[in-house]
């Protein structure tokens, strides 16, 4: 398990299963300040042996930069052949309903679960 | 350069509810030491909003209050991040975030001292987006540009999701600063109508 934390945010990176999980509020400052995270999520395009798997379900804010990040991320993985992505995320967080669209638009094979 | 101009959906100001007005002085210490305030700020709007809704305990209620919660939080969020970010700190000009309830609508707007280098460059991207009729495609477009290094500015992409994802009307108020003359005073407001964001009237 690698652990990237701030004040008020954690994202955790579960190499064996290729899922990372975020939680909290991502408000940073711009892609710089987001560079370690979306290392982080490349990471996992190496060699995946399995679907990808964003465990966005306890993310309850995400500013414009953080979804820039996000958007880098699929587009690298839309650009690499053989990969599967998937994002869990849920109803009960208005940002995940309201902005993830955008990114299912530069990846139509994302597979956004939203329960 | 022009007095004033406005641009967008920027009516002149009508009697609000309620209202309620931030003011932070001009930047003391580095941005990047108090960047946390936007958050603490933003966050403090999207509850205090709360109090004027409906009560009420059922499932509908509920959903109304954390919708409009977050979409008033997201909006100050990007507003005074953008405030912040572009703000002229040459001169004592204070940040504003200003917020209004009226019967079916929130205003959040948040105001700021410019240059007229950054004064254009925010016409021309205004222009732009007024003109874009597409914006979900302009969002897109953009951030397969920031992904490929054509535009290192994600700024606007905050703008773009305020007006797609949250639904709300952007107006611009550019005036030149009554003591910097040099410089000019931009205000950025959303206008959220509360039908189109929860699907019901509050």
């Amino acid at each position: 398990m690698k652990t990237i934390g701030g004040e008020n945010f954690e994202v955790r990176l579960d190499e064996d299963n290729f899922t990372v999980f975020f939680k909290g509020a991502l408000r940073l400052s711009g892609m710089e300040d987001y560079a370690p995270i979306l290392d982080m999520l490349k990471s996992t395009l190496a060699n995946p042996e399995a679907p990808i798997v964003l465990d966005l379900r306890e993310l309850d804010f995400l500013n414009s930069s953080g979804i820039t990040m996000f958007s880098r991320f699929v587009i690298e993985a839309r650009d690499r052949s053989g990969v599967t992505l998937q994002f869990l995320a849920t109803e009960a967080v208005p940002w995940q309903h309201r902005s993830l669209k955008n990114l299912q638009r530069l990846m139509p094979s994302l597979q956004i679960c939203l329960s | 350069m022009t007095p004033e101009q406005t641009f967008g959906h920027y009516s002149g100001a009508e009697k609000p509810c309620e209202y309620l007005t931030m003011v932070f002085s001009p930047l003391s210490v580095p941005l990047r030491s108090r960047w946390r305030n936007n958050g603490l700020s933003a966050d403090f709007l999207g509850d205090y909003v709360t109090t004027f809704l409906p009560a009420g305990n059922g499932t509908a209620a509920a959903y109304i209050q954390t919708e409009i919660r977050h979409a008033v939080t997201y909006i100050a969020n990007e507003l005074l991040e953008n405030a912040m970010k572009y703000h002229e700190h040459t001169a004592d000009i204070p940040i504003g975030l200003h917020l209004e309830l009226c019967a079916d609508h929130i205003t959040v707007s948040a105001t700021n001292g410019v240059g007229p280098n950054q004064a254009e460059r925010y016409r021309t991207f205004i222009e732009n987006i007024l003109n874009e009729g597409d914006v979900s495609q302009r969002i897109v477009q953009q951030l397969e540009d920031t992904a490929a290094g054509k535009d290192s500015s994600s700024s606007c992409l905050g703008l773009l999701t305020i007006m797609n994802d949250y639904g709300a009307e952007l107006g611009w108020h550019f005036e030149q600063h009554a003591t910097f003359q040099e410089l000019m005073t931009v205000t950025t407001r959303a206008v959220l109508r509360l039908k189109m964001l929860t699907g019901v009237a509050a």
